[in-house]
C-alpha cells in the first residue's frame, strides 16, 4: 500500500516505503509506506500494538529493519543496496549521522540523570556536532527561554518535574536542530496536569514550521496541531487523511472501532 | 594486662602493613584495568572474543587464589618465566580480582535502562561517545559499593601472598610470633590492622557513594 499523506507540490523530507518489521516471527509492520513533506506535522494514531512507536524508532534507525526503505532528505538511510539486491546495515557512523538529522523525544524523557539540565542539552551538540561549549550553551539557554525553563539550567532532571523534564528532552533534541523531530507520545507518562504544558511546546514548534510526527493518544491535541492523521492498525497504515476528515467520516471499520472506543473511554 | 609483645612488636607489624597497603593498592589498579577490559569485551565485542573472556572468568573464578599463586610460584619456572614474587604476586592477584571486577563493572552497565542508550542513539552518539559521558559515569555510581566490596576482599586476599615467601603484615606477624611466642597478641594487632584499612576503604566507599548521589 502506498499513501502520499500530501498532495504535490511539496517537497518530501522522508519518504517511507514498503516498510516491514519483524520481533521473530511476529510481524509489526507490515509494508508501511508514507511520504512527509517540509514543514508538515503528521500525527499518528491508532490502538496499542499497531506498530506506531516501532515505526517511529525505524525512522530514527533505532531498530533494524527487514524490508522497505527510508529516504531522508533525498538520501536512503540506515541500509545500502548491494549489487546483487541485498541489503547491508550501514555502518555505525553513518547511522549516527543520519540520527543527528532527526530529532526524538520519547514518552519517559529519558534525560541523563548525573547531567544538569544545561548539559543535557549541550552534550551532544558539542560532542557530537563539535559546536564550541559558549554556542552551544547560548543555544540552550535560548531554548530554556522558549520552553519558560531558564530558572533550571543547572538543576538536575530528579529535581524537576515530569512536564519540565518532558519540555528539557524535546529542548535537548531541538539543540541539535534537526530536519525532523519524533514524539513518540511524549504526554502519556505524565500527569493529567502536566500534559498542557508539553503539549502547548509541540503547537508552537508545528506553528514555527518544524517537520514533525507525533504518536500520540491525544485525539483533540492531534486534531488541533496536525495537518495530516494517519491510523494505524496491525502494523498497517489503513487510513490517513486531514484531520476534519479523518474524525468526521472514518472510512474504514477498524477507524470507526477506534474512535468510538476513544470516545466511550473519554467520557467515562 | 599491657599487651606488652604487641606493643614492642607494633612498628614492625606497621612496616609489614605498610607493604601490604603497596600490594593492595597496585594490584586494584591492575584488577580495575583488567575488570574493565573484560568487562567491555564482554558487554560489546564478537562472539569469539565473549567466548575468550568467559572462559577466563569461569576459569579464575573457579580456582582458589592459593592454588593460582602456586602454580606462579612453582609452575612457570618450568616454563621459562621466572617472575619475581612481588611482581608475581601483584600479577596474580590482579588478574583473579580482575574477573570479580569485570563482573562489577559490566552488571553497572547492563543495569542501567536501555532507554538511556536509546537518548544517546537518538541524539547521534556513537558507542565510544554513549559510554564515555552517558553509560559509564552512571555505571560508576551503581558499581561504587560493590567494587569497595571487593577491594576489601582483595585487600584480605593479600594475606596469601606470604605462602609464597612475599613479606607483607601477614609474614610479619607470624615472624613476631615465632620471637615472642604470643600469637593471640600480635595476631589480634595484625587483625586490628587489617580491620583498619578495610574500615577505611569502607567509609571512603560509603562517602564516595554519598557525594556521586545527583542531589545532595
Amino acid at each position: 500500500m502506498s499513501i502520499e499523506a500530501l498532495p504535490e507540490p511539496a517537497a518530501p523530507l522522508i519518504e517511507i516505503r514498503g516498510l516491514t518489521k519483524r520481533f521473530g516471527s511476529n510481524e509489526v509492520l507490515r509494508q508501511v509506506s508514507l511520504t512527509i513533506a517540509k514543514g508538515q506535522t503528521v500525527a499518528v494514531i491508532g490502538p496499542s500494538g499497531s506498530g506506531k512507536t516501532t515505526m517511529l524508532r525505524c525512522i530514527n534507525l533505532l531498530e533494524e529493519f527487514e524490508g522497505g526503505e527510508i529516504i531522508f532528505d533525498g538520501e536512503p538511510i540506515g541500509y545500502s543496496v548491494l549489487s546483487d539486491g541485498r541489503r547491508r546495515r550501514l555502518p555505525e557512523r553513518d547511522i549516527a549521522a543520519s540520527r543527528s538529522n532527526i530529532g526524538i523525544v520519547f514518552q519517559s524523557f529519558n534525560l541523563f540523570p548525573h547531567m544538569t539540565v544545561l548539559r543535557n542539552i549541550t552534550a551532544a551538540p558539542v560532542r557530537v556536532k563539535g559546536i564550541d561549549r559558549a554556542t552551544a550553551e547560548r543555544t540552550a539557554r535560548d531554548l530554556l527561554a522558549r520552553i519558560g525553563l531558564s530558572d533550571k539550567a543547572d538543576e538536575h532532571p530528579i529535581r524537576l518535574s515530569g512536564g519540565q523534564q518532558q519540555r528539557v528532552a524535546i529542548a535537548r533534541a531541538l539543540a541539535m536542530q534537526p530536519k525532523l523531530m519524533l514524539f513518540d507520545e511524549v504526554t502519556s507518562a505524565l500527569d493529567p496536569e502536566l500534559v498542557g504544558e508539553v503539549l502547548a511546546v509541540v503547537k508552537q514548534l508545528a506553528e514555527d514550521g518544524m517537520t514533525m510526527v507525533l504518536v500520540t493518544h491525544e485525539m483533540q491535541f492531534a486534531r488541533d496541531v496536525a495537518d495530516t492523521i494517519v491510523f494505524m492498525a496491525e502494523g498497517q497504515i489503513v487510513e490517513h487523511g486531514p484531520p476534519e476528515t479523518i474524525f468526521a467520516y472514518p472510512q474504514s471499520e477498524r477507524l470507526r472501532v477506534f474512535l468510538r472506543r476513544y470516545h466511550e473511554a473519554y467520557l467515562l | 594486662m599491657i599487651p606488652q609483645a604487641l606493643f614492642r612488636n607494633f612498628l614492625y607489624l606497621l612496616r609489614g602493613a605498610e607493604f601490604t597497603l603497596l600490594l593492595s593498592a597496585l594490584s586494584i589498579m591492575l584488577s580495575t584495568v583488567i575488570g574493565a577490559i573484560a568487562a567491555l569485551l564482554h558487554a560489546f565485542s564478537p562472539a569469539p572474543i565473549r567466548v575468550l573472556v568467559e572462559l577466563y572468568l569461569f576459569l579464575v573464578r573457579g580456582i582458589p587464589l592459593l592454588i593460582l599463586l602456586f602454580a606462579m610460584y612453582y609452575m612457570l619456572p618450568y616454563a621459562g618465566i621466572d617472575l619475581n614474587p612481588s611482581a608475581g604476586g601483584i600479577l596474580v592477584i590482579g588478574i583473579y580480582y580482575g574477573a570479580f571486577m569485570s563482573q562489577v563493572l559490566r552488571a553497572a552497565i547492563l543495569s542501567l535502562p536501555k532507554s538511556q542508550w536509546d537518548a544517546a542513539r537518538g541524539l547521534g552518539m556513537r558507542l565510544p561517545l554513549t559510554l564515555q559521558i552517558v553509560i559509564f559515569p552512571q555505571a560508576f555510581r551503581i558499581a561504587a559499593p560493590p567494587f569497595v566490596n571487593t577491594c576489601m576482599q582483595l585487600v584480605k586476599s593479600t594475606s596469601l601472598v606470604s605462602i609464597i615467601g612475599l613479606w607483607e603484615l601477614t609474614m610479619a606477624g607470624r615472624e613476631a610470633v615465632e620471637r615472642t611466642l604470643a600469637p593471640f597478641q600480635i595476631f589480634a594487632g595484625v587483625a586490628l590492622i587489617y580491620f583498619c584499612i578495610c574500615f577505611s576503604l569502607a567509609s571512603y566507599g560509603r562517602y564516595l557513594e554519598k557525594r556521586m548521589q545527583y542531589v545532595h
